[in-house]
């Protein structure tokens, strides 16, 4: 779909969700600074931004290339394909918190999502945005936190319109996502190291990912994140 | 009841006359008159519906305020009931959202001395792959 150039160590690929006029769009393009283009497919109603960011952890330093994706508005129709869930690694759940409704949503958009997700507990973080319109404000922390404590989600309250916390949500998310990784890869090496002395069946553990350079990994990032899926 | 000759002209007024109500959100609600309380169904993005009440309540559930609407084409045939089978091919565009391409199939049935819309079948034209 993108033909960068594949100078990072990680292609990471996120969905913003949340119901329409939260400011998941907003949100994104103050993320990105509004400097980076945005790339809208038709056929599967995809808008998506794409930004670099260094991933520093366990003393080693890897180069991100992040890719958000976004709705185009087909969900006012209720109407996402399992295109859209298709490889995402990370989701950023966002609801609106001066709408009520918009929070009550969170619930059903986990259950899509956990239907659709490579996994039944993908990471998500959730992001009550508006937060600056204090006024209008109507969905308590306490409200959000019994919600966040039940599906033990992170939560961050963000303002796409000041950018508070925006970065730190895609971060936090970030954070999450690479854990997640590096967990796997230990894990893949283990089971390697166990295929190789015969003790396990060649298994696949978590996300597909490639992490390029790597002696053994494929170079080709879009065959593998196709076989990553599981629709 | 016979074939109507005029299905034609039929097809493409109806398309004409419904979309300049449904595009405006001042107009939107009246769209429901075009729907029988009783012999009317509609499947919204797969969302099935019977009935003008239940139809005028789908309508008013969605979020967006005005579509920008370009069509691409309108097909019609006449049914043996003196009705119009109608398809419809085209874009619209919520507020700002970005563009997206749809179809849309009617058919226009007979009653009371003028049509009504028997059958509604609505989708976004986005698919599993790109």
């Amino acid at each position: 779909m993108t033909t960068t150039n594949i100078d990072y160590d990680y292609l990471l690929k996120f969905l913003v969700l949340g119901d329409s006029g939260v400011g998941k769009t907003c949100l994104l393009y103050q993320y990105t600074d509004g400097r980076f283009h945005t790339q809208f497919i038709s056929t599967v109603g995809i808008d998506f931004r794409e930004k670099r960011l260094v991933y520093n952890s366990r003393g080693r330093r890897h180069r991100i290339h992040l890719q958000i994706w976004d709705t185009a508005g087909q969900e006012r129709f209720r109407s996402l394909t399992t295109a859209f869930y298709r490889d995402a690694m990370g989701f950023l759940l966002i609801f609106d918190l001066t709408s009520e409704k918009s929070f009550l949503e969170i619930t059903n958009w986990l259950e899509q999502l956990r239907m659709h997700a490579y996994s039944e507990d993908p990471d998500v973080v959730l992001c009550g945005n508006k937060c600056d319109l204090l006024q209008l404000r109507v969905v308590s922390r306490e409200q959000v936190s019994a919600l966040a404590e039940r599906y033990r989600l992170p939560y961050i309250e963000t303002s796409a319109c000041t950018g508070a916390n925006v970065q730190q949500a895609v971060e936090l998310l970030v954070g999450r996502v690479m854990e997640r990784i590096e967990n796997a890869m230990c894990n893949r090496e283990l089971s390697l190291l166990m295929t190789q002395s015969r003790c396990l069946p060649n298994l696949v553990f978590g996300p597909e990912l490639v992490r390029l350079g790597e002696p053994g990994a494929s170079h080709d990032v879009s065959e593998s994140t196709r076989r990553n899926c599981n629709c | 009841m016979t074939l109507n000759p005029q299905y034609e002209d039929i097809g493409k007024g109806f398309v004409q006359q419904y979309y300049a109500l449904f595009d405006n959100p001042a107009n939107r609600n009246t769209v429901a008159t075009f729907y029988s309380e009783t012999d009317s169904f509609m499947t919204f993005e797969g969302h099935q519906i019977q009935g003008a009440t239940k139809i005028l309540q789908k309508i008013q559930s969605l979020t967006f305020q005005k579509i920008t609407r370009a069509i691409t084409t309108v097909d019609s045939q006449p049914t043996f009931d003196g009705g119009v089978l109608i398809n419809v091919l085209g874009r619209l565009q919520c507020d700002d959202d970005p563009p997206h391409a749809y179809s849309q199939v009617f058919v226009l049935k007979q009653g009371g001395g003028s049509f009504y819309v028997a059958h509604d079948v609505f989708r976004l034209n986005i698919h599993n792959s790109a």
